[in-house]
């Protein structure tokens, strides 16, 4: 009986975090991934005998849907631009607070983590402002050095860098705090071991600050990257996925589908493609990451 | 751990528990003098307090923003848990009346004195039937008219405003022509009732049994030429531009296609141009039909208060309640009978919406209809702003629409 009791101790105590697990974010997975084999609309959705089986035609009509397959391409581009553009600028930062004295370290973390708090809907009303093609402050600085008129969220390609900007400047705050602390547990002693050296301030960073945050940039990088491809704020705030579709993501897709148009069995066949995509794209840097460790 | 302490944990435990069972409980009132009403309109609690003092009812008003009432509404379809009344915009109506969020009224409507279909606009009263069912009485009514700067439009020979499209056509010519940054109109780009006000106006309109067949007619594809000419020479600015009300005021965008609301709008936020400004009906093609707007009171399908709700909707449509609503509010009575007020009638501009509304168009009541007046819009931003040749972007929406329609 004891013994049952020991062995039984460990479930008692991870039980009701596994249970909240499974019900808040397995079951949806799963009801997800039934919805998204069927044809579930509003009318399915007050009435269960409406709702029919499909099979997969939702993935054959996602691949066919041109605006799927932009809001893919989009999601790609807002990727590859953003996650590197992210993770250094808020490496340079951490970086550079590092160096600078505490006072100066301390006003300047406080000033990079304000966007990360504050609420998407005001920012999107003063980046609007800022953006604006008339009378934005950004073109009108621009006009200062004789440089024409920017449109900035007018123009397809335009507006996705203008949004990159915008998401790089909001998301810099969480990521620069988690390096900054992976910087300040760096123990100082191998620094005097390289002064000792005679190594100077681009050795120290190449070869113990660097290599010492490996994990914390791992982490950042992974997180960094599931929050790009699942980027939906910015675009539906400012844009709404326009102009010509040209700033949609997949995440702002399933919204319009799920949501507007109340077609559920579609967007979460969407939904699905998506996580496949996240998964796929996190296996691949633990690979990196295992092969790094092996070294 | 002592007993003790485990028994404070198993408290504590316990409350968390019942504060979040009493949270997501839905205080089912069972009280016979209350009745649940959700609107869109911010402003209905503090009207009803009329209607309580007179009949010693309980109205309890939610009030939810447009935003995210298709959300809260979609939530109340799938759990079947709803309001007694709801408020419903026009064009939601085929897509929730499909799913049967609302009850029948039609066995209804001759026993109360004012739900009857003669009080009504008849394309409002069109735009309350879905399937042979009535679901819901209308409540109040928007249209579109065209405001215009009087002194602006009195420089290029138009002080009344033009009154067909191609007196309009003429005088945007002339007005985009006074220079850089000068437009003629604004139209508006996300609003998906214009391009199909623009049909009508060129004799087109839906026919149930001909499906995405009704996007072939030539008159769809007149107004789809006839939006593009106005970005192709210029006369419209693509895109938002400067701060709207600001370029009404300084004349560089003299002319906008808007409802009601507009009115008190400009009063606040243009008080310089008081006097040279004014409304005047759709310029006319074939016909210079508008589109019939609002909103209507519906019973959602399981209230168990029909009886009382229905009473609510009855004083909410008498003409004196449309009167009070229209001066607190400034939303449009649907009922006819309020109009020969002289609240309403002395007032100029909004009679000259009065008589826009004689000549309206439900829009086409058919569920996919957000769906399809989306991308219409989509296709619309392909022409101007991408380019695209009309008949080619014409024909891609006509296949999307026809595999909405039969989804």
């Amino acid at each position: 009986m004891n013994n049952f009791k020991t062995k039984m101790t460990p479930f008692l105590f991870i039980g009701p975090a596994v249970a909240i697990l499974l019900l808040f974010a397995f079951l949806p997975i799963i009801v997800a991934l039934v919805i998204s084999f069927t044809d579930t609309n509003l009318v399915g959705l007050a009435n269960y005998s409406e709702i029919n089986f499909i099979g997969i035609r939702n993935y054959i009509n996602l691949l066919s849907d041109g605006n799927f397959l932009q809001s893919i391409g989009n999601t790609f581009f807002y990727v590859i631009i953003g996650v590197p553009l992210s993770v250094g600028s808020s490496f340079l930062i951490a970086v550079l607070l590092h160096l600078v004295g505490s006072w100066l370290a301390s006003t300047f973390r406080v000033i990079y983590y304000v966007p990360s708090v504050t609420n998407i809907v005001a920012i999107a009303v003063v980046w609007g402002f800022l953006y604006n093609q008339e009378y934005g402050l950004f073109n009108y600085l621009l006009s200062l050095v004789d440089i024409g008129r920017i449109p900035w969220l007018e123009d397809p390609f335009v507006a996705k860098l203008s949004l990159i900007l915008l998401a790089v400047w909001k998301s810099n705050g969480v990521s620069m705090l988690i390096f900054l602390a992976a910087l300040q547990s760096i123990p100082r002693s191998y620094y005097e071991a390289a002064d000792i050296d005679g190594a100077n301030r681009w050795q120290k960073l190449r070869y113990i600050t660097i290599p010492s945050m490996s994990f914390a940039t791992f982490f950042v990088t992974i997180t960094t990257l599931i929050g790009w491809m699942q980027f939906f704020e910015e675009p539906f705030v400012m844009t709404d996925g326009g102009p010509l579709n040209g700033t949609n993501s997949i995440a702002l897709f399933i919204y319009q589908e799920g949501f507007q148009y109340s077609e559920f069995g579609y967007g979460a066949a969407a939904s699905f493609i998506l996580f496949a995509f996240i998964i796929i794209a996190t296996l691949i840097q633990f690979k990196f990451r295992n092969k790094d460790q092996s070294l | 751990m002592t007993l003790k302490r485990k028994m404070v944990g198993l408290f504590l435990f316990g409350v968390i528990m019942i504060a979040l069972a009493a949270c997501s409980s839905d205080d089912e009132n069972t009280d016979e003098n209350t009745i649940q009403v959700w609107t869109m309109s911010d402003g209905l609690g503090d009207f009803v307090t009329e209607y309580e003092e007179e009949t010693g009812m309980n109205v309890e008003v939610q009030a939810i923003p447009w935003d995210n009432a298709h959300d809260k509404l979609v939530t109340a379809v799938a759990s079947g848990k709803g309001p007694d009344v709801l408020q419903i915009g026009t064009t939601w109506i085929a897509e929730f009346a499909e799913a049967g969020t609302f009850l029948d009224l039609t066995d209804y409507v001759d026993d109360y004195e004012n739900l009857g279909a003669e009080h009504f606009f008849d394309s409002a009263v069109a735009s309350t039937k879905f399937e042979g069912q009535t679901i819901g009485i209308p409540w109040y009514v928007d249209t579109r008219a065209l405001f215009y700067r009087t002194d602006v439009l009195a420089e290029v020979g138009y002080p009344e405003g033009p009154s067909t499209w191609d007196e309009m056509i003429e005088a945007s010519e002339k007005l985009a022509a006074r220079g850089e940054g000068q437009y003629a109109i604004d139209l508006p780009d996300d609003d998906p009732q214009f391009p199909f006000i623009l049909a009508w106006q060129q004799g087109w309109d839906y026919e149930m049994d001909k499906q995405a067949a009704n996007f072939e007619k030539s008159s769809l594809r007149d107004a789809v030429a006839l939006h593009h000419l106005f970005y192709d020479k210029g006369y419209s600015q693509l895109g938002e531009g400067k701060e709207f009300f600001q370029a009404f005021s300084d004349g560089s965008k003299p002319m906008f296609f808007s409802g009601p609301w507009d009115i008190r709008t400009i009063q606040e936020r243009a008080p310089e141009i008081e006097g040279d400004w004014s409304i005047r009906v759709m310029p006319s093609a074939e016909n210079n039909h508008s589109m019939m707007g609002g909103a209507h009171l519906t019973v959602f399908h399981n209230s168990q208060k029909k009886e009382q709700a229905l009473d609510f909707i009855n004083w909410m449509a008498d003409p004196d309640t449309q009167i009070k609503w229209y001066e607190f509010f400034s939303e449009l009575p649907a009922n006819e009978e309020a109009w020969e007020d002289p609240v309403l009638a002395d007032n100029e501009m909004v009679m000259t919406f009065g008589e826009q509304l004689e000549a309206t168009q439900p829009l086409p009541l058919i569920p996919q209809y957000e769906r399809i007046g989306g991308e219409l819009l989509d296709t619309l931003e392909k022409i101007n702003r991408g380019g695209e040749d009309i008949d080619e972007a014409l024909e891609e929406f006509i296949s999307q629409a026809d595999s909405i329609l039969n989804r």
